[in-house]
């Protein structure tokens, strides 16, 4: 009966992180990992390895429903993906040359920046578009969906394409050194620097961090981090909650889903400034 | 083309989830099943609490380890949850492969190539680490 009850309790708790990575396009390691090793005791390294695993199991399901629907683009994430992919690789080459807390430092205050860019956007549903560019065109870096809640199509375009590169060179670096998932800053590079729209922006953030996880997956199974008593629960619940999650997207204003996303930005600014100066 | 890809990557990752958490699925009910026949029932937050306890056993942690196990007869239960574990890990790959594809079918070489080398790089990676 404990087994029965503690697999279920770890059931429904990855229901809920699968929902909230298909709406804010992050994996729910931020919500898991805290949850397994304070609440059910599980160890750090069976926690960061069940958090690998909900990312890709987030990927899998909320990715499949935001293709289909076309809010996730993805020539959009595979062409982000570059930079993302190719940042991870240099960070992990600069695991120890590097001074991690320094870094941690200056993430936390770009995150800092974009939770205040963030808010004074807040209330913005669809940015404008800018003027299309050979370069955007030729890469399919626009598209149109079908917004429920409007009732109309949205067009859009990506801007600062350039600036969104770096930040997704910068999100992979991070991964890559702290070996963190950093779907809250894909998200952010796409809606705050690239001016796309919120629910495209964590769509396609879904997408990319099953890439990115997938990249790192095999350390993880490698050292054996991935606990099969509890990948079970984890992925089950998790893949389930990302496709409800997918569904509920499509109801939701993107200023909905940026108001739902500000309070992890803010959160994710904080730790990572005090684990940078220290304090944690 | 960009709807055929979409449309092929999308079906990859959904048949590619529903498949791993079947024998993910599968494997955790042997698990559970064999542990309740056991003399002294192991228990998962015991288990889960400690890598050393936990590693004892259940885990696999290279290719040719779970290779070996899936070709007893029966297979292991853990071996089988670590099968559908492996499907998951290997699914954004796969479903990248199949974006591949699509995108060589329809002659845009440019997301053929970019498709190419991330799909290169995931697979070299997890084959460097968990390939034993």
């Amino acid at each position: 009966v404990t087994d029965l009850v503690v697999l279920g309790a770890m059931f429904g708790t990855s229901v809920a992180a699968g929902v909230a990575g298909a709406v804010l396009g992050l994996g729910g390691g931020i919500l898991l990992v805290p949850v397994l090793t304070l609440f059910f005791g599980v160890s750090l390294p069976y926690a960061m390895g069940a958090s690998v695993l909900s990312v890709i199991a987030t990927s899998c399901g909320a990715a499949a429903g935001h293709l289909a629907s076309g809010l996730a683009n993805i020539r959009l994430g595979l062409f982000l993906a570059t930079a993302t992919v190719t940042g991870a690789l240099v960070g992990a080459e600069l695991v120890g040359v590097v001074p991690t807390r320094a870094l941690q430092v200056l993430f936390g205050l770009a995150l800092g920046y974009s939770a205040f860019a963030t808010l004074q956007q807040l209330h913005v549903e669809i940015p404008s578009a800018p003027a299309a560019t050979a370069f955007g065109r030729r890469f399919g870096l626009e598209g149109v969906y079908h917004d429920w809640t409007l009732g109309h199509d949205v067009r859009y375009r990506a801007a600062r394409i350039g600036g969104g590169l770096a930040v997704m060179f910068g999100a992979g670096m991070l991964s890559g050194l702290l070996g963190i998932g950093s779907g809250a800053f894909k998200v952010l590079a796409m809606d705050t620097v690239m001016r796309l729209p919120m629910k495209v922006s964590t769509a396609t953030s879904n997408f990319m961090i099953g890439l990115t996880a997938a990249a790192s997956a095999g350390v993880y199974f490698g050292r054996g981090d991935i606990h099969p008593v509890l990948a079970t629960p984890v992925a089950l619940g998790v893949l389930l909650g990302s496709y409800v999650g997918t569904g509920l997207v499509g109801r939701l204003r993107n200023t909905t889903v940026r108001k739902l996303f500000l309070p992890i930005v803010v959160y994710l600014a904080g730790s990572m400034l005090l684990r940078g100066l220290g304090v944690l | 083309v960009t709807h055929g890809a979409e449309r092929l990557v999308s079906r990859v990752l959904l048949a590619g989830g529903g498949l791993a958490v079947a024998l993910m699925l599968a494997g955790l009910i042997g698990i559970e099943w064999s542990a309740a026949h056991r003399a002294s029932p192991r228990n998962a937050p015991r288990v889960t609490e400690s890598q050393a306890a936990g590693r004892a056993a259940d885990v696999f942690v290279s290719l040719p380890q779970l290779g070996r196990a899936l070709r007893r007869r029966p297979p292991p239960p853990a071996a089988v949850t670590a099968a559908g574990i492996l499907v998951l890990l290997a699914t954004p790959a796969v479903a990248l492969v199949a974006g591949l594809a699509a995108f060589a079918v329809a002659g845009d070489r440019w997301y053929t190539a970019i498709s190419a080398v991330l799909a290169a790089a995931l697979l070299c990676g997890f084959f460097f680490n968990a390939g034993g």
